[in-house]
């Protein structure tokens, strides 16, 4: 059943999805056409993704804010509960459709792209996860205007704070190596990434479903 | 009778109104009207049955079974019609069923097929292009397309012309000559509910004024009219609400028989669902 919620959300932005999967497999290639960071395609990916799911979420919550459709699927069988989790399984189908492109486009351009890594895949993955696990659970806690106004002033901030942030690091000397205490094998501590990911994810999608549980629609 | 929805001592405040202990229910095989003006609860009712609004207390149950602990269970034998419809008008009439079919269990895609054709529909159509009477129509189309055994509608004759109003009174009468099946139907043009409606129940500041019988509840009352030489302070005590102009009076009883005796030349008639309605929520009361 969810999985027809997530086409619902996909049809909506129909009209613009297919700019934006030639977006997803074209923006990594000119990334790292400009700019060499040396670092297996991370920011290539990382860019195109995020920009990808931001825009894509941002389309089907302004629908969904102007046709207040949630209350019709909420009085179905689907609940409010699968309403809340096809929001995730949106992001995450969005990324698998991201990842699936790159895959494509390194065969059949390989000079213009970086092949996927693990790591790429699963930082990708972590940092999506960390960025929709705070807003999800925000707008349905504060609903789509005041989320798009605390995203402007959150956008506004991080270049004032994230200076600050880095020079209290720095002068703290903590490092930001990412080191295990346990003497995990390499496989393993690749996949970490990914499994931290999911675990914020299932945790944000918890309090999302507690918060829409509450609402009045 | 056997009811199919039951709703005990429903509860909800919000800052500038609140719902007190709504207590009905619903039985099978009936069409219930419910009435009220705008804003006495109608849409909060409607809303706290389906699960959409939290209510602060009571119990709703679906054919004996507790619609918390059960709710998709209980959806899928519910069709609803919304005021306002909330499709996303975005998509055309087929991608909204396309979201809409998953969900229950017993869609029938004929069923679905024939209410399009029926109600002249053009699945490609987009929901943003359709009149209020068409987007109603399609909204009872996919209500009804999945075996619901209980219908319920808010306001869906709100705004729409007396031709479709008739056609949308007809598509009711079709659905309930199926046995088990009821509506659950909210109002304020009660001229629908005089030709259809089985029961009555009236909604005014959020508590429940009247739960009858339509039959009963038009034929325990009536609409008297006749000269003003027979108001007194004896015969005004007989009347709910009591009208009276230079040309002679108007009122609602409960009262038949006394006023029979009492006022024996005067002109009795059988009120409308309107006329009660109005007796108990027009702020006339004269009588009592």
């Amino acid at each position: 059943m969810l999985i027809n919620l997530v086409l619902k959300d996909l049809m909506l932005v129909k009209k613009y999805l297919f700019v934006l999967l030639v977006f997803a497999a074209i923006g990594p290639i000119y990334i790292s056409s400009k700019v060499d960071f040396n670092n297996g395609g991370l920011v290539g990916f990382l860019l195109t993704v995020l920009l990808l799911e931001y825009i894509l979420f941002g389309m089907v919550s302004k629908f969904e804010d102007k046709y207040k459709g949630a209350a019709l699927l909420c009085a179905t069988p689907y609940t409010r509960n699968s309403f809340v989790k096809a929001k995730y399984l949106f992001i995450f189908v969005i990324f698998i459709c991201s990842v699936i492109i790159h895959i494509i486009t390194s065969v059949i351009m390989p000079s213009g792209i970086e092949k996927l890594n693990i790591t790429t895949l699963g930082i990708t993955f972590l940092i999506l996860s960390i960025i929709f696990g705070i807003l999800i659970p925000v707008q349905f806690k504060f609903g789509y205007d005041k989320t798009k106004l605390i995203s402007f002033f959150t956008i506004f901030l991080i270049p004032f704070v994230f200076p600050a942030v880095i020079g209290w690091f720095q002068s703290n000397h903590i490092s930001f190596a990412i080191t295990f205490p346990f003497p995990f094998p390499e496989i393993i501590q690749a996949w970490i990434p990914c499994f931290l990911a999911l675990v914020i994810g299932c945790v944000s999608m918890v309090i999302s479903l507690k918060i829409y549980a509450k609402k009045d629609l | 009778m056997t009811p199919i929805l039951e709703v005990k001592n429903l509860n909800k405040t919000y800052n500038n109104f609140s719902l007190k202990d709504v207590t009905f229910s619903l039985n099978k095989d009936c069409i219930t009207g419910f009435i009220g003006t705008n804003g006495s609860g109608k849409t909060t009712t409607i809303k706290a049955i389906l699960g959409l609004i939290l209510k602060d207390s009571g119990k709703i149950k679906f054919s004996g079974m507790d619609m918390d602990d059960n709710e998709r269970k209980s959806k899928n034998k519910i069709g609803i019609v919304l005021d306002e419809g909330y499709f996303y008008e975005e998509l055309t009439l087929k991608e909204m069923k396309n979201v809409i079919a998953p969900c229950y269990t017993e869609w029938d895609e004929a069923v679905f097929s024939a209410y399009i054709k029926q109600f002249d529909l053009k699945l490609d159509q987009k929901i943003a292009t359709l009149s209020k009477g068409m987007r109603m129509k399609y909204a009872v189309a996919l209500a009804l397309s999945h075996h619901a055994d209980l219908l319920i509608m808010d306001e869906p004759t709100s705004g729409l012309d007396p031709l479709v109003r008739s056609e949308l009174m007809d598509i009711l009468l079709n659905f309930m000559k199926e046995p088990g099946k009821s509506v659950f139907f909210s109002t304020h043009i009660t001229s629908d509910l005089d030709k259809i409606a089985d029961m009555i129940i009236l909604i005014d500041d959020g508590r429940i004024i009247v739960n009858e019988e339509k039959d009963e509840l038009l034929d325990t009352h009536a609409l008297v009219k006749g000269d003003n030489r027979f108001i007194n302070e004896q015969t005004q005590k007989l009347f709910l609400t009591l009208h009276q102009s230079p040309y002679g009076f108007e009122g609602i009883t409960r009262k038949k028989k006394d006023v029979r005796r009492l006022m024996p030349d005067v002109l009795m008639e059988r009120p409308t669902v309107e006329d009660i309605m109005l007796t108990y929520i027009g702020g006339n009361n004269n009588a009592n």
